[in-house]
């Protein structure tokens, strides 16, 4: 279990996590849903290392063994389809480029430039690219965005068999369907709800 | 197809057939090759120089001496530039000095730099301390600009330090660095000859320069003022190619 306890968190005078505690699974495919702007966001980065809340405690994992996704791409514009899976794989895995291509859907893409993707195209990328480099968890904020809901759904059953925890975060109700647990949050800011 | 050709030959043509034309014209109203020589003097006293082994030489050793000098520049404008943008401390010290030396005339650098070192490695000298200021501050804009999303992705997804620089520093500043390497060669040529004349080494253009001005050979200062444009002109063009094609790579 993934035991986060009292957050707080500012940015300047917005109170994005307001003494916020809540036990996620460390198993399985979890979901945070809520409104845009609500803190889902701030909370993943808190879980990877990327965000230091004022005040509060993460227990059950470690952020140094976590893989992130960006809301944005992040792609590198002078990287190709494989060079950027490539990137984040030690040299003895370099062979499981083409896997991962065709984990991301993307056969025959592997020496496009990210101009040349479509934005879906470039979001499953960004998440093969998170996925390959691995971790203990993988927090994936709106992996699914801009791709369409039949090619969601068999990336997260991709997803799955990793057998990788996963906690992401997503509006798209196909999406959240499909996942083990969902915990619908509420902000900003985030706060636990009694 | 013939006839785009002719057009475009024409076009191309006509603007140094009109400044010979002016050129020709106004060294007929002067009247006296001493302070205006016509373009045929010149031309003549090129024909004469490009003849002699001195003149390939004397290219060749001015050459020589500002691309060390660029090279040297360049080499350490970058460095400092990324001394500067990672040490706060480094950027309090050495970018005042930086902008102090891109502040001083060129002229007091020359005179300067005769007391320290000998006369023939006075042009790189000065090649290198005009070419540095300017690549540091167009590294220094590259670094600042440098995007701020993909440096954190590098640290989420564990580069290196080395893999950081490699692929994503680098590749952002190209276009600074092109620019900035661009406009620094033009002043190390400019600077370089300029401290060949002033300081004049055995074997060099600004000296030849020098000596055709004493010996009030005035068309073969224009000759040498002409050799010196034309060289300018065709590195740069060189220059600018060998950077496209390293960026495309």
């Amino acid at each position: 279990m993934i035991e986060i306890r009292e957050l707080t968190l500012r940015y300047g005078d917005k109170t994005v996590l307001d003494r916020f505690s809540i036990d996620l699974p460390d198993r399985g495919i979890t979901a945070l849903s809520g409104p845009s702007g609500c803190g889902k966001t701030t909370l993943l980065r808190v879980l990877a290392g990327l965000a230091v809340p004022e005040r509060g405690t993460v227990s059950g994992i470690d952020p140094k063994r976590t893989a992130f996704l960006f809301q944005e791409d992040r792609l590198l514009p002078w990287r190709t389809v494989g060079q950027h899976i490539a990137d984040v794989l030690p040299r003895e895995r370099r062979g499981e480029v083409p896997s991962w291509l065709t984990f991301a859907e993307l056969e025959g893409e592997e020496g496009a430039y990210p101009a040349a993707l479509s934005g879906g195209m470039a979001r499953r990328l960004a998440l093969a690219r998170c996925a390959a480099l691995g971790g203990d968890l993988l927090l994936l904020d709106e992996p699914f965005a801009g791709v369409d809901e039949e090619r969601a759904g068999r990336m997260l059953e991709r997803l799955r068999g990793l057998d990788v925890p996963v906690i992401l975060t997503s509006h798209q109700g196909a999406v959240l369907e499909r996942c083990d647990a969902v915990f619908r949050l509420d902000g900003p800011p985030l706060h636990t709800q009694c | 197809m013939w006839a785009d050709g002719l057009k475009k030959f024409i076009k191309a043509a006509i603007p140094p057939v009109f400044w010979l034309g002016v050129w020709q014209l106004a060294a007929l109203l002067v009247g006296r090759e001493l302070l205006l020589p016509g373009p045929l003097a010149v031309a003549k006293a090129l024909a004469a120089l490009a003849v002699t082994g001195n003149f390939w030489l004397s290219a060749l050793m001015s050459l020589l001496r500002i691309f060390l000098g660029l090279a040297w520049g360049t080499a350490a404008g970058a460095a400092l530039a990324f001394l500067t943008h990672f040490s706060a401390w480094a950027s309090a010290l050495l970018a005042p000095a930086v902008k102090v030396v891109r502040a001083t005339p060129v002229v007091s650098f020359i005179l300067l730099v005769y007391l320290w070192v000998t006369r023939a490695a006075i042009p790189a000298v000065i090649a290198g301390l005009m070419v540095l200021p300017v690549i540091w501050g167009s590294v220094t804009a590259g670094l600042a600009a440098v995007d701020p999303q993909l440096l954190e992705m590098a640290g989420a997804y564990r580069f290196s330090r080395l893999k950081t620089l490699r692929l994503i520093y680098l590749p952002s500043l190209r276009g600074h660095f092109t620019a900035g390497l661009l406009t620094a060669f033009g002043l190390a040529w400019k600077s370089g000859v300029a401290a060949e004349v002033i300081c004049p080494p055995t074997l060099a253009i600004g000296s030849r320069l020098q000596a055709a001005r004493l010996a009030l050979e005035t068309p073969e200062l224009f000759a040498w003022t002409l050799v010196i444009i034309a060289l300018s002109l065709a590195l740069e063009r060189i220059l600018r190619l060998l950077l496209e094609r390293g960026e495309r790579l």
